[in-house]
């Protein structure tokens, strides 16, 4: 049932072991990283609260991954993020990155705040995580190509996408513009927050990007009967 | 979070007032100072204190901002402060720094002192990121409004290391120069103690080179212009200024009082950094401007007061774990030292804590929705230890 153990009995244990693997077996349970599940009360679960803790007593449970934090700051969406910046693995400059690109713009946009007359002051946005959602928004595609092949011919038929495609490709296009198109000298923090406060007011190249996917999309319209989903 | 404002016939303020502060020289975008300072509101609050001379602070102030005037920021501190504080200067368009024990100790051992005696040497010892250089630098902000010249060295560690330029010495045979590294502190030496050049007279000769020479009864403005022009023999300047100093600091007429203060003094006994043009290493000794440092430190003279404080994050060659004097400034340091005043800087208490994060809610620079909560403080707290410098750098992405 549970993992054994023994077999890591050995005079030589690599330093890096393997905990969570993908391919568990399905009788495990998915881990629990919420505090507030757990500070209710005995008498206020309802009784699939109580059927689901009975079940967790019983069943083993599948390792939570590292990334995953009981934290009240932890976002999903940045760790996306952070996982799609990653390179090699390295998480921790992934990470590193992503926290300076948030100080970079909430300084920008405090020292703006500060500097702003009173009319204008409510009207800068100071929460670094409020704009990286909005710039993100912004980024994401509505209507996407894809490329159908239809007597002996490729056409780029316009498709609905699905919401985690439409995330991936903002974020994908996000990263792939810092990297490619700046100034080599620049470093990517720096690159990310005025790539990000751009796309917040709507302007910047990924948003430049997504209207052209919309606008080719568009144009190919006569093609939409080619999808037979 | 009490709050409470005193409307003398003001119309109602709302909860956090904004406050406008006056905007210092460095600040661009000058239209929005418009509205112009506007008469302060009596309004009181648990972090902020309305005494902004260090003279008058007490340990009713203790856990609460005061700010420091932009009129004195550029002239006290042009290199002083560290990095990331500079940045929060900049970002906040205010300088505000926390009343602490360690600096209002050192403050009270200063005007208690008799400076007929020969100096008396602190040393400012505590854990990385407690706040040691802020409190250095807040006794250097009350010594500057005491009229005191303040000798400030931002980090002894700058002049062991990573020196492009390293010139045998023309006053000395076995020892070396450093040109680009005096040059920049005479410049700075300059900028803070303005009235002084004039007044201060030389009391010697000093031969530069064949032609050039300054003579006795020069103003020593003169010395530091030279010694900022002339940057092949600034380091000697150095040394002359500071031999300078030390012999005038303690005198009767027209004395005045000399405040030596050296951030991470640990560098100046230990190794270097630097080789030798034959790859072997150059000892501190053999520096100019150590060696002429290590002659200020001594408590031969008097007439003023030497604060130092200990660093290990731009130390060479020591654990990043040591904090203690005996750990960092090793056997040979400790022993020049010795005699000294050790002033431990801690962590946050749970009041400073509670200050600090009023402040950074007051300047908008909470930003996350739920590092507003009760829940996310717990976590601060958690996450930072109360160490200074981790909360700093965690409420930068928060």
């Amino acid at each position: 049932m549970a993992a054994s153990l023994t077999g890591l009995l050995k005079p030589w244990t690599p330093r890096v072991l393997l905990v969570r693997w993908s391919r568990y077996n399905p009788y495990y349970l998915e881990p629990e990283p919420r505090k507030e599940v757990y500070h209710i009360p005995e008498t206020e679960l309802t009784p699939e609260q109580k059927e689901e803790r009975e079940l967790k007593s019983v069943r083993p449970i599948k390792a939570a991954t590292n990334s995953v934090t009981s934290s009240v700051f932890n976002d999903p969406v940045l760790s996306k993020f952070v996982n799609m910046m990653m390179k090699d693995g390295d998480k921790i400059i992934a990470k590193g990155i992503i926290t300076q690109t948030l100080e970079n713009m909430k300084r920008k946009q405090v020292e703006k705040y500060h500097k702003a007359p009173e009319g204008k002051k409510a009207e800068t946005e100071c929460n670094p995580y409020a704009i990286f959602h909005q710039a993100l928004e912004n980024c994401k595609p509505v209507i996407g190509l894809a490329s159908i092949q239809k007597g002996g011919k490729f056409y780029q038929v316009p498709i609905p996408l699905t919401d985690d495609r439409r995330r991936f490709l903002a974020m994908k296009w996000m990263i792939t513009e810092c990297r490619d198109n700046k100034h080599r000298r620049t470093l990517m923090y720096e690159k990310l927050s005025q790539e990000l406060l751009a796309a917040f007011s709507k302007e910047g190249n990924v948003v430049k990007r997504k209207h052209e996917l919309h606008k080719m999309a568009e144009s190919n319209r006569a093609y939409a009967h080619y999808r037979w989903w | 979070f009490l709050h409470y404002s005193l409307s003398i016939a003001l119309p109602p303020l709302s909860y956090l007032v904004a406050q406008v502060r006056p905007l210092h020289g460095s600040g661009c975008g000058q239209q929005q100072e418009a509205v112009g300072m506007e008469m302060r509101p009596e309004t009181f609050s648990i972090f902020r204190t309305q005494e902004n001379d260090p003279d008058c602070q007490s340990e009713q102030h203790q856990g609460q901002y005061y700010t420091v005037p932009p009129s004195h920021f550029h002239t006290v501190f042009p290199h002083g402060l560290p990095p990331r504080y500079q940045q929060q200067v900049k970002t906040f368009n205010e300088g505000c720094v926390m009343v602490r024990q360690p600096a209002l100790e050192l403050i009270s051992h200063l005007k208690r002192a008799d400076y007929s005696k020969p100096t008396l040497r602190y040393l400012l010892y505590g854990v990385k990121g407690s706040g040691k250089t802020m409190s250095l630098c807040h006794t250097v902000h009350y010594c500057s409004t005491q009229g005191w010249l303040v000798l400030h060295i931002p980090d002894a560690h700058l002049w062991v290391k990573n020196c492009k330029e390293l010139l045998p010495s023309s006053y000395h045979a076995s020892r070396f120069d450093q040109p680009i590294q005096a040059s920049n502190w005479l410049r700075n030496f300059r900028t803070t103690n303005e009235n002084f050049l004039s007044k201060i007279k030389l009391r010697q000769r000093y031969v530069w080179t064949k032609r050039e020479s300054t003579e006795e009864g020069q103003p020593l403005g003169e010395l530091v212009d030279m010694g900022v022009s002339r940057v092949k023999s600034s380091s000697d300047v150095v040394g002359a200024v500071l031999k300078e100093l030390r012999l005038q600091a303690g005198g009767t007429e027209g004395g005045f009082r000399l405040a030596v203060a050296v951030d991470g003094v640990n560098g100046l006994w230990g190794r270097t950094t630097l080789k030798k043009e034959d790859k072997s290493p150059v000892a501190p000794e053999e520096l100019t401007l150590v060696h002429n440092l290590r002659k200020m430190i001594n408590n031969d003279w008097c007439g003023g007061a030497v604060i130092a404080t200990l660093s290990q994050t731009g130390s060479l060659y020591a654990p990043s774990s040591a904090y203690l004097p005996q750990e960092l400034l090793g056997e040979e340091g400790f022993d020049s030292m010795d005699p000294f005043i050790p002033v431990p800087v801690s962590l946050y208490s749970e009041k400073e804590f509670e200050s600090c994060y009023l402040y950074y809610l007051d300047r908008h620079w909470l930003q996350h929705p739920h590092s507003q909560t009760e829940e996310g403080k717990k976590e601060l707290i958690f996450l930072s230890n109360r160490n200074p410098s981790v909360l700093e750098r965690l409420c930068a992405f928060l």
